[in-house]
C-alpha cells in the first residue's frame, strides 16, 4: 500500500516546479544513522500500531473473554459477533444514513459555493483581496465550541435543530474555508494564458469560469469534495449539539451507544471504530495523489 | 513554501469589468461564510456582556460581570491545564514525527509503504481515537496496565484516566497519537527540498551526521518547523473531541480546557454569558496566534 508519495504532486506545494532533489548523502548508508533510523521506526512503529492492533483483537474477542486481567495478546478463539452485533442495531443504521447523507450534502456545497470564491481569489486582482483571503483562513481557526452557542440559540429560533440543514450549517464552517484554500491552489495551477486566450476567443467571463476553468479543475473540485467529505464524517461537536438521536451521525451515535454505559460492550465499540474508520482510509486512498499538495498547499487539515 | 500567490500581477483582472466580475465571483461563499462563521462568532462574543441563559429568551446587560466572575473563578487553572494541553499535544507529535521524517528519508527498504502506514492515526476520527485509548487506559481490563506491570513498572493496575497526576498526561498521549503522522508528512515533504549537494559538500569538509542535521537540515526546515508547530499548537488551542469523550473536562475538573469548557458551561450549565465571557478571553489568546500565523504565511508568500 503505498498512500502517498510524498512528492509534491502539483505546483501548489511551493517547491513543485524543481527537479526532485531527494539525492541522499551517502552518510544514510552509514551503519550508525541506518541502525538509529531503523530503532526510531520499531519504537514509533509500536507507538503508532500497537494501538490498531488492539483495536482489531478486540473487536474479535468473544465477549465472555474481553474482561479478563491480564488480557491475552492473541484472541483465542476469535470470533465475528460483535460485527453480526452491530448489524443488528437498527440505530447504528440510522446514524450511518445520517453521516451519509450529511457529509455528501456538505461536501456538494462546500465545493459549489466555495469554487467561485477560489477562482476570484486566485485569477483576479482588486482591493481587498488579500485582507478577504486571510480572513477565510482565520475563519476555520475559531474556536468551534463559542461559534456553536450562537449556531444553536439561531438554529432553534427558527426550528431547525434536529435537522439535516443545521448539520450541513455548521459543517460548513470548517469545510468552506478549507475549500476555498484547497481551490485557489487548483486554480493557481492553471495558466493565465488559457482564461486570456478564452477572452480574446470572446468567451464570457462567466462562460470562461464554467465551461473552460471549471472542468480543467474538475481534479481538486472532487478533492476538495472528498477531503469535506472526511471533515464531515468526523466532526463529533455539531452533531452532538445540533441533533437528536434521529438526526445524529456517527461520532455521537456510537458515543451514545457505547460510552457510559455500566459495562461497555468494548468488541463492539471496537468493531465499530473500524467500521467507521474505513470510508476515511478509502476516501483518502483515493485522494492520496493531491493529499500532500493540498496539504503542504498551506492550512489544510484533515 | 506555503500559500503560492505569484506576486506577478494578473493580466485578467485588470480592466474595472475584470475587478467587478471577480469581486462578484466572491460574493456566494463569503456570504454563507459570513452567516455561519462571523455573525456566530460576534454574537457568542456579545453574550459575554449580558445576562442570559440558553433556555430562556431575553436577556439584561450586565457589562464585564461575567467576564470578572470568570477571572475569579479558577481562571489561571483553565489556562494553565489549556496551555499544559496544547504545548503538550504539539511536542510530543512533533518529536515523533521529525524523528520519524528523518529516519523514512533515508534509504531504508520499504520506506514508501510505512509512509503511508504511518497515517493511519491521523485518519482515525477523533471519537474513535478517544475509544481505542479509554479501552487501552482501562483502568480494570486495560491492555497498558498489563503491559507496564508484566515489565515490572507499576505495581498495580492504575486508573490512567480517574487519577487528577494522570488524566492529562493520558489525553496529551491521545492526542500525540492522532497528530503526530501530519506532522510527519510536513517535515518529510520539507527534508525532501534539501538539496543531498549541500550535504555531501558538508561532508567532504569532514562535517560528522549531528553536526550537518543541526547547521543544514534544521535551518534548512526552520520555515515549515514554525508553520507546523504553530498550526498544530492553533489547533490544540481549541481542540475538543478527544479531551471531551475521554474525561470530559474530568476527573475534578483536571483535563477541564478552554474548548471543553465554552461547552460545559453552554450546554450544561445554560450561562451563555459566562459562556461568552470565556470565549472573549480565549479569542483574545488565539488571535494574537492567529496574527502570528498570517504574517508567518504572507512572508512565506514574498519568498
Amino acid at each position: 500500500m503505498t498512500i502517498l508519495d510524498t512528492r509534491p504532486s502539483t505546483p501548489v506545494a511551493g517547491a513543485g516546479g524543481r527537479p526532485r532533489t531527494r539525492r541522499l548523502s551517502r552518510s544514510s548508508d552509514r551503519p550508525a544513522v541506518r541502525i538509529a533510523a531503523w530503532l526510531s521506526v520499531v519504537v514509533l512503529g509500536a507507538f503508532a500500531f500497537a494501538p490498531v492492533y488492539w483495536l482489531l483483537v478486540t473487536s474479535l474477542t468473544p465477549h465472555s473473554a474481553v474482561f479478563t486481567y491480564p488480557p491475552t495478546w492473541f484472541p483465542a478463539n476469535p470470533t465475528f459477533d460483535a460485527y453480526r452485533e452491530l448489524a443488528q442495531n437498527p440505530a447504528l443504521f440510522t446514524y450511518l444514513r445520517n453521516s451519509v447523507v450529511v457529509s455528501a450534502v456538505t461536501a456538494v456545497l462546500s465545493v459549489v459555493v466555495s469554487a467561485s470564491t477560489a477562482y476570484s481569489f486566485s485569477k483576479f486582482r482588486y482591493r481587498g483581496r488579500r485582507s478577504l483571503m486571510y480572513l477565510v483562513l482565520a475563519s476555520q481557526m475559531f474556536p468551534q465550541a463559542l461559534l456553536l452557542v450562537t449556531l444553536y440559540a439561531v438554529f432553534a429560533a427558527y426550528g431547525l435543530l434536529n435537522t439535516y440543514t443545521a448539520l450541513v450549517l455548521s459543517f460548513t464552517t470548517f469545510t468552506l474555508p478549507l475549500c476555498v484554500w484547497m481551490l485557489k491552489g487548483f486554480f493557481d495551477t492553471i495558466p493565465d494564458e488559457l482564461v486570456e486566450a478564452a477572452k480574446v476567443d470572446g468567451a464570457s467571463r462567466m462562460r470562461t469560469f464554467l465551461t473552460i476553468v471549471l472542468p480543467l479543475a474538475a481534479p481538486g473540485l472532487v478533492a476538495a469534495g472528498l477531503f469535506a467529505f472526511v471533515r464531515g464524517w468526523n466532526d463529533f461537536i455539531f452533531a452532538l449539539t445540533l441533533a437528536g438521536p434521529a438526526r445524529q451521525t456517527l461520532p455521537p451515535g456510537l458515543v451514545n451507544t457505547f460510552v457510559g454505559e455500566a459495562a461497555t460492550a468494548w468488541p463492539e465499540l471496537m468493531a465499530a471504530s473500524l467500521v467507521v474508520s474505513l470510508p476515511v482510509s478509502a476516501a483518502f486512498i483515493v485522494l492520496q495523489k493531491y493529499l500532500v499538495g493540498g496539504l503542504t498547499a498551506g492550512a489544510v487539515k484533515g | 513554501m506555503t500559500m503560492t500567490d505569484r506576486r506577478r500581477p494578473s493580466r485578467i483582472g485588470n480592466t474595472l469589468g475584470d475587478r467587478a466580475f471577480g469581486v462578484l465571483l466572491t460574493l456566494p461563499g463569503l456570504a454563507l461564510l459570513g452567516a455561519v462563521v462571523l455573525y456566530p462568532l460576534v454574537a457568542a462574543l456579545v453574550t459575554a456582556f449580558f445576562e442570559q441563559s440558553l433556555l430562556t429568551p431575553g436577556r439584561t446587560f450586565v457589562g464585564l460581570d461575567n467576564v470578572t466572575a470568570v477571572l475569579g473563578d479558577d481562571f489561571l487553572a483553565l489556562l494553565r491545564q489549556t496551555l499544559v494541553f496544547t504545548v503538550g499535544s504539539t511536542l510530543v507529535p512533533f518529536v515523533v514525527g521529525f524523528a520519524l521524517a528523518l529516519a523514512l528519508n533515508t534509504r531504508l527498504k520499504g520506506t514508501r509503504t510505512l509512509r503511508g502506514l504511518f497515517l493511519i492515526p491521523w485518519l482515525v476520527p477523533g471519537v474513535v481515537v478517544s475509544f481505542l485509548w479509554m479501552w487501552i487506559f482501562n483502568a480494570n481490563y486495560g491492555v497498558l496496565n498489563a503491559l507496564l506491570e508484566g515489565m515490572g513498572l507499576i505495581d498495580a493496575p492504575q486508573a490512567w484516566l480517574s487519577k487528577p497526576g494522570t488524566a492529562m498526561l493520558a489525553v496529551v498521549v491521545a492526542k500525540s497519537w492522532q497528530s503526530f503522522p501530519w506532522m510527519m508528512v510536513m517535515l518529510l515533504a520539507g527534508l525532501q527540498t534539501v538539496p543531498g549537494e549541500l550535504h555531501e559538500a558538508a561532508e567532504i569538509d569532514g562535517a560528522g551526521t549531528i553536526r550537518r542535521f543541526f547547521s543544514i537540515t534544521v535551518p534548512h526546515l526552520s520555515g515549515i518547523i514554525g508553520l507546523v508547530v504553530l498550526l498544530e499548537f492553533i489547533w490544540n488551542f481549541q481542540h475538543f473531541d478527544i479531551i471531551y469523550v475521554l474525561t470530559g473536562g474530568g476527573p475534578a475538573g483536571t483535563t477541564q480546557t478552554f474548548a471543553t469548557a465554552v461547552y460545559e458551561t453552554a450546554f450544561r450549565g445554560y450561562d451563555l454569558g459566562k459562556a461568552g465571557a470565556l470565549g472573549l478571553l480565549w479569542m483574545v489568546l488565539l488571535m494574537g496566534l492567529v496574527v502570528v500565523y498570517i504574517r508567518f504565511t504572507e512572508r512565506g508568500e514574498a519568498r
